[in-house]
């Protein structure tokens, strides 16, 4: 019997069961709408990271204090061994390595802001050498961003993420307008575009003003997060080993020391998410699983009820010449049409969750295109793999029995 | 055909038997259900295999059927020894060879008529074009023309059976089989059912019925008694034109 007929057999019975079929089908259901909708928050997530989180560019690299810290023992281990990284150092950089193209620096303080009876609590403070703007750019909304002069002269200007002009200045031009920050009356220069949320964060409330101003006002001892343009972006790794060098002979550490300060680049950065989110996606995907095991168990159970249910019937075709190939196929696919159809409906589930979720909440979802493809590899695999001993049971029917059966 | 293997069969024998045996294990002891049938059936035979329950009857019918092996003895089925062959072969041989009519009918509940026909072309491998013919041909056979798209339960047990007789002949089998054909029927029916097996018989067809009911066995032309596994008697049957 060819596999069109055996397809159209199945279908027959499917859609005679269709109640049935649909709640057998919940667990594949559920199991492949969570594998998707999983992978699309990821996927969205990892998109995310690419395009915006590691605005570093080419070439660049952070020297932090921390760096990227992803236990408590690393941390607590940092805080006792590594030094607050210092203009000093940063000057060293500058001076000492021709590797490195553009040095600049920025270190944070957390203020509050005050414009008139409006006020905004606990906003990022960066304090900034205006060089920085060579490394990471802000786009401009309005106004202009801090220039060289402002760092020489110390002057009192501010420069504003669009969150904070939207709540401190509505229908205002904040250009020219004064704000207090951390208590000192600054004057705002420029307005940076939207960035937009992240993980429910936004990332546009924050000001930025000259470093000097920021020394001057939140005292000297903060340490600073040093960015660094290579040459050639091409020799990252050289700059890198000529800043390091630089650092440790400026800690005096010995050979045989770790370095007390960390490195960040983008890759890093992108490594770190990755490791992070394939944890949670090899997590989800575990759980998951267990449900698609649970879902091709309930397939089997109904094949195995099924059989039952048409012993007669395979009596029958067993008498007018059907041979056991032939039963082994009809109920073979009879499970993996039920099982592909339970993936179908979970994908477009998953499809729809996904798209919902982009739009209503935070979380950038984004439907990857491979997981059609995916779903239906799996469910075939289910449908084969619990399907195949119902079939066999089928098949081994003795059709003398079979036909004396109730 | 595999007539070149001895012994070299006339072929005009449909079914040919020689010392055919088929016990069951029962537990420690075993069941003697067949303990030596020597049977010739041949081409155009009317015949009907009669006996008291624990005869044998259905045994034997399984064993002509193909359904099953017997333990010792041959069996060759138009002229081809089948009494060895695996289950693989044996579902070819049954779905050329032999059309089955049942006592229950036996069919595909969810099937219109017409399917229900086809089944056995299906697994033939027939086309399906040639095979939507062929079955709508049979059922004309068994003046179910208007009735193709019927399912069985929009069907009386008469036409029910009908079916199951154009199905069985959809495949120009050797040999009809039926076990008890009218024992789920009334008389008028079971008449009627008769009827249709004579014309069957006229047309040209082999046919052999299993039942305990002496009225049915007399519409054959040969009447086969078994008995303790044993044939007891085997005469023709000179048959009586009134129902």
């Amino acid at each position: 019997m060819n596999v069109v007929e055996s397809t159209r057999l199945a279908l027959e019975s499917i859609w005679a069961n269709r109640l049935r079929s649909f709640l057998t089908l919940l667990g594949v259901i559920i199991g492949i709408a969570a594998i998707i909708a999983t992978a699309a928050v990821i996927h969205g997530l990892n998109r995310y990271v690419a395009e915006k989180l590691s605005n570093l560019g080419k070439g660049v690299f952070t020297v932090q204090r921390f760096g990227l810290i992803t236990n408590r023992q690393q941390f607590l281990e940092a805080i006792r061994r590594n030094r607050r990284l210092l203009p000093a150092d940063a000057r060293a950089i500058e001076a000492r390595c021709p590797e490195a193209e553009v040095v600049a620096w920025e270190t944070h303080a957390t203020v509050d802001l005050k414009r008139l009876d409006q006020e905004i609590r606990d906003t990022d403070c960066g304090g900034i050498t205006p060089a920085i703007l060579e490394i990471e750019p802000y786009d401009l909304d309005q106004g202009r961003f801090l220039v060289p002069g402002d760092e020489d002269r110390a002057a009192p200007v501010v420069f504003l993420g669009a969150d904070v002009a939207e709540r401190l200045f509505p229908n205002v031009d904040p250009i020219g307008k004064d704000l207090r920050v951390g208590g000192q009356q600054l004057e705002v220069v420029g307005v940076a575009v939207k960035k937009g949320s992240f993980l429910g964060f936004s990332q546009d409330n924050y000001v930025k003003i000259p470093y000097g101003l920021h020394r001057k006002l939140f005292g000297t001892g903060r340490s600073i997060n040093i960015s660094v343009k290579a040459a050639d972006d091409a020799r990252m790794a050289e700059a890198m080993d000529a800043v390091r060098a630089v650092l440790r002979a400026r800690h005096h550490l010995r050979p045989a020391d770790e370095d007390d300060f960390s490195m960040v680049t983008a890759e890093g950065i992108n490594d770190l998410w990755s490791r992070l989110t394939q944890t949670i996606f090899t997590v989800a995907m575990f759980v998951v699983g267990i449900s698609l095991v649970v879902g091709g168990i309930v397939i089997m159970n109904i094949m195995l009820v099924s059989v039952v249910e048409r012993t007669r019937e395979i009596g029958v075709r067993k008498a007018v010449g059907a041979r056991q190939g032939d039963i082994v196929q009809q109920f073979l696919i009879e499970s993996v049409l039920l099982s592909c159809l339970g993936g179908a409906i979970g994908v477009l589930i998953a499809f729809a969750a996904s798209t919902a979720l982009a739009v209503h909440t935070p979380l950038p979802a984004s439907f990857p295109a491979w997981a059609p493809a995916v779903s239906f590899l799996i469910c075939t695999l289910i449908g084969v793999f619990f399907g195949i001993y119902p079939a066999l049971r089928a098949a081994r029917l003795d059709p003398i029995e079979a036909l004396r059966s109730e | 055909m595999t007539s070149s293997r001895e012994p070299a069969v006339a072929t005009d024998e449909v079914i040919r038997t020689a010392g055919l045996t088929r016990s069951f294990p029962m537990g420690s002891t075993t069941v003697h259900a067949l303990r030596g049938i020597d049977l010739v059936i041949r081409r155009n035979e009317y015949v009907a295999i009669m006996g008291p329950s624990g005869s044998g009857k259905s045994t034997l019918m399984n064993l002509i059927g193909c359904l099953d092996t017997p333990t010792s003895g041959e069996y060759w089925l138009d002229g081809q020894p089948v009494a060895q062959l695996q289950e693989q072969d044996l579902a070819q041989i049954r779905n050329r060879e032999i059309g089955f009519v049942f006592q229950t009918f036996n069919l595909l509940p969810r099937a219109s008529a017409l399917r229900n026909v086809e089944l056995p072309l299906i697994y033939g491998g027939v086309p399906p074009a040639e095979r939507k013919h062929r079955a709508a041909e049979a059922l004309e056979q068994v003046d179910l023309a208007d009735r193709m798209d019927h399912r069985p339960n929009e069907l009386s047990g008469g036409q029910r059976q009908r079916v199951s007789i154009a199905r069985a002949l959809v495949t120009r089998p050797a040999l009809l089989l039926a076990d008890e054909p009218t024992g789920n029927l009334d008389s008028k029916t079971s008449a009627e059912i008769m009827v249709l097996f004579d014309r069957l018989h006229a047309a040209g067809n082999t046919i052999v019925v299993v039942t305990h009911e002496r009225d049915i066995a007399e519409r054959s032309h040969r009447i086969v008694t078994l008995h303790d596994g044993m044939v007891s008697s085997d005469e023709p049957h000179r048959r009586s034109r009134q129902p």
